[in-house]
């Protein structure tokens, strides 16, 4: 089937994409013990952010503005793609100052008070940015399509699914190879143990909720050339990362990562045959999984399941 | 992941409500609701365009539209003497918010007229609140066949040419010019799937086949699956029938990867807002319209300058056709009352089925008339292609033919469309 | 901090008073709506989202089983009622029957998966099982009518023996809709504080423990699941007729969030009535906030947030704080004895 081809490789894309999606929120419900919905909000925010930074819109006509705009758009991009996730981390951490007050309660709150912090955010989008569908820049040398083995695709889905790689590898080995990553991991499963060594429980969380937030903007602005950017993309963003951690299982990093992979080949040949229900494939599969396994393919027990 | 357009959001933005607190709401039946027959007081009518949503952009447009018709009125001293309000709450895109919207126009704000719709799910729902309470209601925009075949209403009027006129004006030629293997990209809601019904019928009478359907949920942005197919059918045409910011993307990607020149690209019906300011690569193909602000026409120039002057900050620097046919429906509207000499909600329908508009009163090629079985305006249906010989950069259209109302018939409405008879519908002076 | 069991169950009483402030609030609410700057379809939408909203604080609030797909049902019952007035006949008690049965059978069919599900596992397959319909409603076109919606549904008329009502006047729907809502309340009531009421808020408190105590814990959350998808498709079906359509909207996972929110702001974790407060504030709120400014969702999730912050028990909470010490007391001594 040369045809199927095209479809898988469009899966495997995908897949990779869904993991970048999934990072940040699989960080904060591994470690945090919370589950975020506001990802997607604070995904769009960090796409956002990228637009205003690319274009400088506030400033435009100010005489650094007409310096930024003169530039080529490659180096706009590159300081927006480093500079927008700290922003959206920064509301990230905002959002943990105001979580304080549910540690200790029952799960339930952390998911309410982050579905309220969605729609605030959300609002606070279309008060900011208006209601219309934008278009975020990409430099040309990642625009356009190329051929491969006599298909077409586009570049771009190259250079997305390249990145999500690149941020696959580069938070794992912050989670692994650092000091840091150790003593996040530490705080994760034994918050005595971390206070014993002396570090700062609170400023850990702190730091992990906004590092988790910095991780959704910048699949934001990774991910809206494709899906597009209007205030609520983030709802479409949240629940594909939702799906993945269950079928991944909370607190397995790899699991998530192979979970978000099967998902995207599913959705891929499945578009091959029925592409109208492809999308609904996610959801047929994530329901066989936990049909036969309550804590998803890889995961252990959680307090979240209280 | 495709999509959800949030019902959530109702801005209400020229909210004057006029009866204030203390109004008094009799209910839906006949002859009970005389609002506002004293002859000073204002006639309402409720502008129920999205504003936020798939079709945003566009909506702003019709609204301008209709302000710029009721203006023109209000300038000469109004209707019957009495001065033209507005009201506006956003539809969001979203057929159960135009439910909404609606009953609380009609209810609250007492309006006596809604005006405006892009999408044809929130035009059918709006519809069918205003049928029940027999307020007149204008379909600006929505070009669904639907509109004005099995869900027409008496207190319905359709304003747009609708896909099954723009097929016939398409398919036939483009059969002979590129060849009979087509696949069609249909938007999966009910506008698409109508158009691209018509599309087939058409086919099917012209010889043609089709290869393949591929389902374009609202709200995608993302073409590669769909155009991955096509590369793989290659046809010798790809219909398409989709609209608002999904075909902006779709535009976007087709040219991106070089795609628009082969296979032929039939766009069924190109809104104006959809494709202002994007570059002139992206308008492939060949689409249709029902009106274009570089018409040799007589009017037309005037046409324009007065849109200029009433809107000198819009981005949008020229009148399109989603303007167009906002201003046509509520400029004819507002003269129906004028004709009937009252507001009567029944007498006004009278004035406005089969009432004949002429070319130059439309600023068309043909005569146009509102169809008295379907309540569809019959009028001029044009063929566009992008405009590559020109430095203009407003100027983006080259229209290619025109076509007379009778030759673009929709023959399936009128056996589609069964109206309520004048008994069924609630009467009431507005 | 306090919860359900904290307040005292009067369960002796069929009719309490505060059913009675309710029903007198309900039945004399067409005189004065439009008289505050309402109208009678925000009160047919209250009345019909108070049915969805209580029923599913019996599976949030007493059971414990936080779903976030709930809208499922209630869109489940608004096609089942619509396909029922198309297809078999024009009758209002068999579409609303048919609205209740199958979202019954949905809630079983979900349910079954669910039952032995909890805490974040039970919220995100509730949310998988809610997309699955959502997307479901969108994608069958030749039964539900896709994206557009199932069109021409219509208003049945209500047949009393004596006489006939035509409901296709919002004020006789609202009374009508009023009345089911009623007795859907005093039913409700009775079930909480029934035993299985009891059960179900023991599931709540310790899973294991109602487990050591022989309760076969699965089958009382599968119940209450049910309970509660049928609650949410009689409103389905009433919403059906309201809007005279059904649209796939209320059963995306935006709007199963929005009836979380309701509840939880009204106290439905600490009351029954909880869900009463948060239904009217919503809807008062989107129309006269919604009225003065496009921003008013932005300030209502502000709210929530501060609220999910500070009084996690809602309005509720708030009243209950507000009333005299001596009356707090007595309440749990009743309780204690």
């Amino acid at each position: 089937m040369t045809q199927l081809a095209p479809h898988i490789f469009n899966g495997l894309t995908l897949g990779l994409l869904f993991a970048l999606i999934a990072l940040g929120f699989m960080l904060i419900v591994g470690v945090m013990e919370v589950i975020n919905l506001a990802h997607g909000s604070l995904f769009a925010l960090g796409a956002y952010f990228a637009l205003t930074l690319i274009g400088m819109d506030p400033i435009a006509d100010t005489g650094f503005g007409q310096w930024w705009l003169g530039l080529p758009l490659a180096p706009r991009y590159i300081a927006a793609l480093m500079f927008a996730p700290v922003l959206a981390g920064g509301i990230g951490m905002l959002l943990e100052l105001c979580l304080r007050r549910t540690y200790g309660k029952a799960p339930l709150y952390g998911l309410l008070l982050t579905f309220g912090a969605g729609i605030v955010i959300e609002e606070i989008i279309r008060l900011g940015w208006g209601t219309g569908e934008q278009y975020l820049q990409v430099p040309q040398a990642i625009n356009g399509a190329t051929f491969f083995l006599g298909s077409i695709y586009s570049k771009y889905k190259f250079f997305a699914a390249g990145f999500s790689v690149f941020a696959i590898l580069g938070v794992w080995a912050f989670l692994e190879k650092t000091p840091y990553g150790a003593i996040i991991k530490a705080g994760a499963h034994d918050s005595e143990m971390v206070r014993a060594l002396g570090y700062d429980l609170s400023k850990l969380r702190l730091l992990v909720f906004g590092f988790g937030a910095a991780l959704a903007g910048l699949a934001g602005i990774v991910m809206v050339p494709i899906w597009g950017l209007r205030p609520h993309v983030g709802i479409d963003v949240v629940i594909p990362a939702f799906l993945i951690i269950a079928l991944g299982g909370v607190g397995s990093f790899w699991g998530a990562v192979f979970a978000s992979i099967l998902v995207g080949l599913t959705v891929g040949v499945t578009g091959a045959y029925a592409s109208a229900w492809s999308m609904m494939s996610m959801y047929v599969l994530l329901i066989l999984v936990l049909g036969f396994r309550a804590r998803g393919l890889f995961g252990r027990a959680s307090a979240l399941e209280n | 992941m495709s999509k959800i357009i949030m019902n959530r959001r109702q801005l209400l933005t020229t909210a004057a409500a006029a009866a204030g607190g203390v109004s008094t709401f009799f209910g839906p039946w006949k002859h009970n609701r005389v609002l506002a027959a004293a002859s000073d007081k204002p006639i309402k009518i409720g502008f129920t365009s999205d504003a936020s949503g798939q079709y945003a952009n566009s909506g702003a447009s019709d609204r301008r539209g209709m302000m710029m018709a009721i203006a023109e009125f209000n300038e000469k001293g109004g209707v019957l003497g009495r001065k033209i309000e507005t009201t506006h709450i956003d539809t969001e895109t979203t057929p159960a918010t135009g439910s909404r919207v609606a009953e609380r126009m009609i209810s609250r704000e007492e309006v006596g007229f809604m005006v405006g719709a892009v999408s044809s799910g929130v035009a059918n729902a709006i519809s069918q609140v205003a049928q029940k309470y027999g307020v007149i209601y204008l379909n600006t925009n929505s070009s669904s066949p639907t509109e004005s075949g099995k869900n027409c209403h008496r207190v319905k009027f359709v304003w747009d040419g609708n896909g099954s006129n723009f097929a016939q004006a398409a398919v036939k030629n483009a059969i002979s010019a590129y060849g009979k293997k087509w696949m069609l990209l249909t938007n999966d809601y009910g506008w698409g799937h109508d158009t691209a019904a018509a599309t087939k019928k058409l086919l099917a009478k012209y010889g043609g086949t089709v290869e393949d359907e591929f389902l374009v949920p609202q709200g995608t942005r993302d073409f590669s699956s769909a155009l991955l197919k096509i590369q793989q059918a290659s046809p010798n045409v790809v219909a398409a029938a989709v609209g608002g910011d999904d075909q902006k993307a779709m535009r976007q990607q087709v040219a991106q990867l070089g795609m628009g020149e082969k296979p032929a690209w039939i766009n069924n019906q190109q809104d104006w807002p959809d494709v202002y300011g994007l570059p002139i690569e992206n308008l492939f193909g060949v689409f249709g319209t029902t009106w274009y602000y570089k018409l040799d026409l007589p009017g037309v120039d005037d046409f324009v300058k007065r849109y200029q002057a009433m809107y000198p900050d819009t981005k949008m620097r020229v009148p399109g056709n989603v303007f167009y046919n906002g201003y046509m429906a509520t400029k004819n509207l507002l003269a129906a009352i004028e004709r009937a000499g009252t507001t009567n909600n029944i007498a006004v329908i009278k004035e406005l089925e089969g009432h004949k508009m002429s070319a130059a009163d439309r600023m068309q090629h043909h005569d146009a008339y509102i169809d008295p079985v379907t309540h569809q305006v019959q009028q001029t249906i044009y063929l566009a292609t992008g405009n590559t010989g020109t430095s203009d950069k407003d100027d983006m259209f080259k229209i290619l033919s025109n076509s007379s109302p009778d030759e673009v018939k929709d023959e399936g409405a009128p056996g589609a469309c069964a109206l309520e008879s004048y008994d069924a519908t609630p009467t009431f002076d507005a | 901090m306090m919860t359900l069991s904290n307040i005292s169950p009067r369960s002796q009483q069929l009719i309490t008073p505060q059913i009675i402030l309710l029903a007198a609030l309900l039945l004399s609410a067409p005189l004065w709506l439009t008289a505050i700057g309402l109208y009678h379809y925000i009160g047919l939408e209250i009345v019909i989202w108070l049915i969805y909203a209580m029923g599913f604080n019996l599976l949030f609030g007493y059971t414990g089983l936080h779903s976030f797909g709930h809208g499922a049902y209630l869109g489940v019952g608004a096609y089942a009622f619509g396909l029922f007035q198309q297809e078999i006949a024009v009758s209002l008690w068999g579409g609303l029957i048919a609205a209740v049965a199958i979202a019954g059978l949905a809630g079983i069919i979900v349910g079954l998966f669910l039952s032995h599900r909890r805490g974040l596992y039970f919220a995100l397959l509730s949310i998988a099982f809610g997309q699955i319909f959502w997307f479901s409603a969108i994608k069958m076109r030749w039964l539900t009518g896709g994206e557009d919606g199932l069109l021409n549904i219509p208003r049945p008329e209500l047949n009393l023996i004596f006489t006939k009502v035509d409901l296709n006047d919002n004020v006789a729907f609202y009374y009508f809709a009023a009345v089911i809502l009623l007795v859907l309340v005093i039913l409700l009531w009775r079930l909480v504080h029934s035993p299985f009421g009891r059960i179900l808020q023991a599931v709540r408190q310790n899973e294991m423990r109602a487990s050591f105590a022989g309760y076969e814990v699965w089958r009382f959350k599968l119940a209450a699941f049910t309970i509660s998808a049928m609650f949410a498709g009689m409103a389905g079906g009433l919403l059906a007729m309201a809007q005279q359509s059904a649209y796939p909207d209320v059963m995306a996972v935006h709007q199963s969030g929005l009836v979380v929110m309701m509840v939880l702001i009204g106290g439905g974790l600490i009351s029954f009535w909880g869900p009463v407060l948060g239904v009217i504030l919503y809807f008062v709120a989107r129309d006269v906030l919604g009225g003065i400014t496009e921003t008013w969702l932005l300030w209502y999730g502000l709210m929530f947030v501060v609220m999910v912050m500070f009084r996690p028990e809602g309005i509720a909470g708030v009243l209950q704080q507000l009333k005299p010490k001596s009356a707090k007391d007595a309440s749990i001594r009743r309780q204690v004895a």
